[in-house]
């Protein structure tokens, strides 16, 4: 799980606390929804458009 | 009227351009107080141009089916000294030059009539914008128009212009055209210059026309797509020769009771003109989504870098937007389009055994003003992903895709019909034969 918080802090000082915190939720679901895809892809989904050019 | 009805009648001088450009006038300063559906309306700019439509059409000069013909812009289409503001205070502006649209839509003969409401920065699809105010519904003002172009829907839908263009990023042509009851094409990404257009994500943003009609659609189509299109005609086209994908998944799944009537309606439509319905497993539009959504969150945010200290400056939806897209990493969104990619190549196989797809636009009706869920049974769904639930993915893909109106009553519906890249011809024939 991300510290959104700390990452926060760190990275966009200026967004104020309290919006980094309405905004984990939405960003856990898309974490949530974007992790799994992301592992799904290996090196052989690339380039698969060039083959035969 | 429509835009093939207007263009006989000013070529029989049965009307000028002057008289129907008045009539176009009159009616958005009417409907201005009801419907907000303007920033700004382009009175002496537009009676110029008409005026000038009418003297070329004295000369024997016919420019084509748009001449003469009352139009407006979406409030991100950039235009040489009047004000554009993309929906933001941040951009608020009298650019000094046209956009490539605009450019085209001139030298086509037809007359400006103003700059429509949008969501601000064109980041949302409610057109509820805090600097210039709710755009409304015409078939329920208590409603959403949809949006991102949410001002052109209701003008069109108001019959205040005889169309309007618009963009889409994430289905923002198509949903407004859903709700408020009009056609919108979001063509095959590429296929319509974005040059001189406020940019939101760049690998998802497109620009196309919302008219009451596909074949009108395809008018302002071929006045400003980079290339003709191919083979488009509407009349004669039957759809006894066409394949209809019919989705078994996701899009049949959390719909409203009246959409998926109206829904089984069109495909029994459909099937009685003779195509043929062929269910189809599409593959994973709400993964597609997810990406997409990644994609968009980390685009706008890079794009809005230069303005993150003006933070009172934006309403608080799209700030919120701008913050989550700053916390996203440089992985994820090159893993987002990586996604995209292996995506466009799996629908790209579709196309063997299908012509279009149809799926309903929106699964909802339009929702009111400051509605932030719909019900479904015992879970929630917040309202801007539902409402881009059906369409987000096709501009992923990058595909053309039409939303028809089905019904006005109680609300209008939409009818998508997707097609393979480049067969804008084909929806909008599709299109037109079914309406």
């Amino acid at each position: 799980m991300t510290d959104w918080k700390t990452l926060a802090a760190a990275r966009c000082p200026d967004i104020p606390a309290d919006a980094v915190a309405r905004m984990v939720p939405a960003l856990e679901a898309l974490g949530a929804s974007f992790r799994p895809l992301a592992l799904q892809l290996t090196p052989e989904d690339e380039y698969v458009e060039e083959r035969g050019a | 009227m429509t835009i093939e009805e207007a263009a006989r009648k000013l070529r029989a001088r049965e009307v000028s351009s002057v008289e129907l450009t008045q009539e176009s006038l009159r009616k958005i300063h009417a409907e201005q107080p009801r419907l907000n559906a303007f920033i700004t309306i382009t009175d002496e700019v537009a009676l110029e141009q008409a005026q000038r439509a009418d003297d070329d059409f004295g000369r024997g000069i016919d420019r084509g089916p748009l001449q003469g013909i009352p139009y407006a812009l979406k409030d991100l289409f950039k235009t040489a000294g009047i004000r554009t503001t993309g929906g933001t205070k941040i951009f608020d502006q009298v650019p000094d030059y046209d956009c490539a649209v605009y450019e085209k839509l001139r030298a086509a003969g037809a007359v400006l009539t103003g700059k429509t409401g949008m969501h601000e920065l064109a980041y949302g699809i409610t057109s509820n914008n805090p600097h210039y105010g709710a755009v409304r519904n015409p078939h329920d003002p208590a409603r959403i128009p949809g949006g991102s172009s949410g001002g052109s829907g209701a003008a069109v839908a108001a019959g205040m212009v005889f169309f309007a263009m618009g963009s889409d990023t994430g289905g923002s042509i198509r949903i407004p055209a859903a709700y408020c009851g009009c056609t919108g094409l979001k063509p095959t990404f590429g296929r319509v210059s974005r040059f001189g257009t406020m940019p939101l994500g760049g690998s998802l943003d497109h620009m196309g026309p919302m008219t009451k009609t596909a074949s009108e659609a395809g008018l302002v189509m071929d006045a400003i797509a980079s290339e003709p299109l191919s083979g488009f005609s509407t009349p004669g086209f039957s759809l006894k020769s066409v394949r209809i994908g019919v989705p078994q998944n996701f899009y049949n799944e959390r719909i409203a009771p009246e959409v998926a009537i109206a829904f089984a309606k069109a495909l029994s439509r459909a099937e009685a003109a003779g195509a043929r319905l062929v269910p189809l497993i599409v593959p994973d539009p709400g993964a597609i989504n997810v990406a997409g959504r990644t994609i968009l969150l980390t685009e706008v945010s890079a794009l809005m870098e230069p303005y993150f200290g003006r933070r009172d400056d934006f309403g608080a939806d799209v700030l919120s937007l701008i913050d989550q897209g700053r916390m996203l990493a440089g992985t994820d969104y090159v893993n987002a389009q990586r996604f995209g990619r292996k995506a466009r190549r799996q629908w790209a196989e579709l196309w063997r055994s299908v012509d279009v797809i149809f799926t309903p636009t929106a699964p909802i009706l339009a929702p009111f003003i400051g509605q932030a869920e719909v019900k479904w049974n015992m879970e929630s769904e917040d309202v801007r992903l539902a409402t881009t639930r059906l369409v987000r993915a096709i501009n992923v893909l990058g595909l053309p895709a039409l939303s028809i109106p089905l019904t006005p009553d109680p609300l209008p519906i939409g009818l998508q019909i997707i097609g393979p890249l480049f067969q804008e011809h084909l929806v909008l024939a599709v299109g037109a034969a079914l309406g």
